[in-house]
């Protein structure tokens, strides 16, 4: 029982330390996005476009650790 | 269930059996034989239903000025479609997967906000509807890139034009990971999000009903004040549930429309 609680318990700590990564590179793509967007507003339908592709590749990380919660 | 005057030992047992109502619901129908309908797919036909009968109602006289109010919501939506999704995510040619981002923008929108109502189910909080989900936008942006590019044309363009010789295998293999990363990523994003939200609105409950009830049986005001506090970020992360619900029906259909104007695009 109480190694069951202990190896549940680490799967979250897993998640936590793998979620440090993709929360630094989706600040830096949010980050970049307002910049680029302030300094040239006509292009911002673009940026956001570009940003979202950017988040959603940095953010794969996060979500495999979210699975991989669930798996083991 | 029983109130001991302890919150804290109270809240072990209804999170436990949320967590598992969530991951493993019972049945809503039973046809018998081992085949039956879970909460989820219950809503999933219900909100199948809702979007086909809702959007056909509301475009049944199609008039170049909107009369119907529901008309005018349900042009706007298509509209939004066209022009952040289509032509900013596609690109060039949009036109003719305007039918199936649309369709797949309401789809996502209405089973995200159905489960907003309490005691309803969200059908897009199951990881078998949205690995279905984002299946089916996977195989569209493949196909797509085939058709227009052709077989082999389409599998070199997996790696970046332009490349020094020696790096293209290397990057072949790390872009066709992140081609078959987009996968999972769709389906877990949807699901990841709606889950995680209704789990804490759950706990959240949870937590509110266990120290205003243990305030009455432990005969302890005091206790009614947490009670308050969760009621409020009850509210709170309702609110923001509801931001939530639309913002992943976007990313999910922004994602889809960037795939497949990757996938068509030369570069």
């Amino acid at each position: 029982m109480e190694t069951v609680f202990v190896i549940s318990a680490l799967k979250v700590v897993g998640y936590g330390l793998g979620a440090i990564g993709p929360g630094v590179g989706l600040g830096l793509c949010g980050h970049g996005l307002c910049v680029g967007s302030a300094r040239q507003p006509e292009m911002a339908g673009k940026l956001f476009t570009n940003a979202l592709i950017f988040g959603a590749m940095s953010e794969a990380l996060a979500l495999i650790g979210f699975v991989l919660t669930f798996i083991f | 269930m029983n109130f001991t005057g302890d919150p804290l030992s109270d809240i072990s047992a209804p999170i436990e059996e949320l967590s598992t109502s969530l991951r493993s619901p019972g049945h809503v129908i039973d046809f018998g034989n081992g085949v039956y309908l879970t909460p989820y797919i219950f809503w999933l036909i219900i909100v199948l239903l809702l979007v086909c009968i809702g959007v056909t109602m509301c475009v049944k006289k199609v008039t170049l000025v909107p009369k119907n109010k529901f008309a005018g919501l349900v042009e706007y939506g298509y509209d939004a479609v066209r022009r952040n999704m289509g032509q900013e995510g596609v690109g060039h040619g949009y036109e003719k997967h305007l039918p199936f981002l649309a369709s797949l923008f309401f789809f996502v929108l209405f089973a995200n906000i159905v489960g907003l109502v309490p005691s309803f189910r969200t059908p897009t909080g199951t990881l078998s509807v949205t690995w279905a989900l984002a299946l089916v936008s996977f195989i569209y942006f493949n196909v797509y890139g085939f058709k227009v590019k052709g077989a082999w044309g389409y599998i070199k363009s997996i790696a970046p034009k332009g490349l020094p010789a020696p790096l293209v295998p290397i990057i072949w293999v790390f872009e066709f990971v992140s081609l078959i990363l987009r996968l999972l990523t769709l389906a877990v994003r949807l699901y990841g999000n709606m889950f995680a939200g209704h789990m804490i609105l759950g706990i959240f409950a949870i937590m509110t009903q266990a120290f205003l009830i243990d305030a009455f049986v432990g005969a302890a005001p005091l206790l009614a004040l947490p009670a308050v506090i969760w009621f409020l970020f009850l509210v709170l992360m309702y609110a923001l549930e509801c931001l939530v619900a639309f913002l992943q029906a976007y990313v999910f259909t922004i994602l889809s429309a960037v795939y497949i104007g990757l996938a068509q695009s030369e570069h």
